[in-house]
């Protein structure tokens, strides 16, 4: 009865945003919200580390920039046609699988220190590569690119991120409720336990980080994809930082709260860029995300999806 | 052979502003468990407050007073309000220590403003001496030096004094040393300290050595500070400053002969470490 319930509600909210194109005409919301569902398959992503194994990654934004520039790269020095488009699809996962399968070889059978510390140092290297390897990336300034045709549309593309993110949740909740994310949970709950199980522990955290990878480099050929040009920024630290609020301020674990947060950090994003107009302070808006990040941290790490949860167990209980 | 001295010289100067920075992470981590990522933040802070104090009051030595002062002030601050809230979560410490390096780096653009501020040595130390046909740049003796000496004063510590043998013995066995009746959080705060200390007195002289500071630099060598602290062992202090030097002397090199792969070299170098030695060239076990 209760899954039936939010299976209803999902479908209410994604017909709801099916609609708005059609309804609603406003350019700007059109592609904030395209924006918003990119950031919520990269924030999945981050949600299957974080909250369904408890690895902590600081560079994600690797994976997202990976997919940036291969896909920038393609269309700019090739022609923007459909097949290159899937040419620089299949090579975006072929490389984020094998850096993510390389990363985690290196350090996920040590403690959580080491993945953190390597993808935040890998993530700066990438950065460094971006920046200097000028004859394919253009350096600091970036370069724009066409895209093929079918995605100039803005209402067409709008739908298909919103179709990539449906279908993104729905494989990553499959994926979690399969014996597989199963035995992923267990490690999340008792790493000594489910390997005195018999469990290959490094194994299964090393899928589970190929596969976030691999939704990261996507969603990073989304994102460059939406705004037709690619520079060094999405190597940024930045990038890893708004998937880690998404993720937290919506709820650890949930994958619905990785949705959710994006909407809320993409809206207040957009919202203090107009106030920085008005004052100079929000230039510097990172600081008031940090400190909200900082205190969800520490008052409210289940995030909103978490605490909302919990607190209809319990009026069930009653 | 004058260039190899020049390069050696100047490798050994950066590994040792790498050793201030890993010499506090490792011993946080070995006796806290706390991955300190807010580090290059205070290394970043030092830097500033530091500038800042000695162009103000003009003498250099109150400016790297004034830089290990803020230092360990935010160290106390960090230390209070945010580890030891969460203490014992790995997870939540880790994401909070996060969030605190920008926190911090941002906040230096708002106090200082967001452009690179120039800064250089005092007169004492400008310039070089001339020896044969070897140019040595004095502020780079200096560095070495201040960075040798910080390294005998905490060698000693650790070795020949009781605080020294309570650090050590938390490192082996924290629950242990709680039990015999000792305040172990008195030493966290403390070793907390201390490590903020540190990476504020390398961020000082960091300035006159590169000729500017910006607020991006303290990522950047927080990163070379965690590839040191991998390849010397997470808990060990003597190998934080070999594995520093190491880092700093081929960085050095590599940013001669092949400049766009420095960062790349250090990086395989960790990687090599992290598979055949997971636990560091110079780490205990544990």
């Amino acid at each position: 009865m209760n899954k039936n319930r939010s299976m209803f509600m999902y479908g209410i909210m994604i017909l709801f945003l099916l609609v708005i194109p059609f309804v609603y005409d406003s350019r700007t919301l059109l592609i904030l919200l395209t924006q918003v569902f990119i950031f919520a398959i990269f924030a999945m992503s981050y949600d299957l580390l974080l909250g369904y194994i408890g690895i902590v990654s600081f560079g994600h934004a690797m994976f997202f920039g990976i997919g940036a520039y291969t896909i920038g790269i393609f269309m700019k020095r090739f022609e923007p046609t459909m097949s290159y488009l899937f040419i620089a699809l299949l090579v975006t996962i072929l490389l984020t699988a094998i850096i993510s399968f390389f990363i985690g070889l290196l350090t996920l059978r040590l403690k959580s220190h080491f993945y953190a510390m390597l993808t935040l140092a890998f993530s700066g290297l990438f950065l460094v590569l971006a920046e200097k390897w000028r004859t394919m990336t253009y350096g600091n300034d970036g370069f724009t690119f066409r895209v093929p045709d079918f995605l100039k549309d803005r209402t067409e593309f709008y739908l298909i991120c919103l179709v990539l993110m449906v279908l993104v949740f729905l494989v990553l909740r499959r994926f979690i409720h399969s014996p597989l994310g199963r035995v992923i949970l267990a490690i999340r709950e008792n790493e000594q336990r489910t390997e005195s199980l018999g469990y290959n522990v490094l194994h299964y955290k090393i899928i589970a980080s190929v596969v976030s990878g691999v939704i990261a480099g996507t969603s990073g050929m989304l994102y460059s994809i939406s705004l037709r040009f690619v520079n060094t920024s999405v190597f940024s630290m930045d990038i890893t930082l708004d998937a880690l609020l998404m993720t937290i301020i919506g709820g650890v674990g949930t994958l619905v709260g990785a949705i959710i947060g994006s909407g809320l950090i993409e809206f207040a994003h957009h919202w203090l860029t107009e106030m920085a107009k008005t004052h100079w302070i929000f230039e510097r808006w990172i600081i008031f995300f940090g400190i909200i990040y900082i205190l969800a941290v520490m008052f409210f790490p289940q995030g909103i999806v978490g605490t909302l949860k919990r607190l209809r167990w319990r009026k069930d209980k009653k | 052979m004058e260039l190899f001295f020049n390069l050696t010289l100047n490798g050994l100067a950066t590994g040792m502003l790498i050793f201030l920075l890993a010499a506090g992470l490792t011993l946080i981590f070995g006796l806290m468990d706390v991955l300190n990522f807010a580090h290059g933040g205070l290394f970043a802070w030092g830097a500033y407050s530091g500038t800042w104090i000695y162009a103000s009051t003009g003498s250099f030595f109150i400016g790297i007073m004034g830089a290990v002062a803020t230092g360990m002030l935010l160290g106390w601050i960090i230390e209070k309000w945010m580890i030891k809230p969460v203490y014992g979560n790995h997870v939540q410490q880790i994401l909070i220590t996060l969030g605190l390096m920008l926190v911090l780096s941002e906040l230096l653009k708002v106090v200082w403003g967001p452009n690179q501020i120039s800064a250089s040595p005092p007169d004492v130390l400008k310039g070089s001496w001339v020896i044969g046909d070897i140019i040595i740049i004095k502020y780079r003796v200096f560095i070495i030096a201040v960075g040798l000496l910080i390294f005998l004063i905490v060698q000693y510590i650790l070795k020949r004094t009781k605080i020294g043998l309570v650090v050590r013995a938390g490192v082996m066995n924290k629950e242990m040393v709680q039990s015999l009746g000792i305040n172990i959080h008195k030493v966290f705060m403390l070793v907390f300290m201390v490590g903020a200390g540190m990476a504020a007195l390398g961020g000082v002289l960091v300035g006159p050595y590169s000729g500017v500071i910006h607020a991006g630099m303290g990522m950047e060598f927080a990163i070379l500070a965690f590839i040191v602290v991998v390849i010397g062992g997470m808990r060990s202090f003597p190998g934080s400053i070999l594995a520093a030097i190491l880092v700093g002397l081929s960085g050095s090199f590599m940013a001669y002969y092949v400049p766009d792969l420095s960062l790349a070299v250090n990086m395989l170098l960790m990687a090599v470490v992290l598979i055949f030695r997971p636990k560091g060239l110079f780490g205990l076990k544990g």
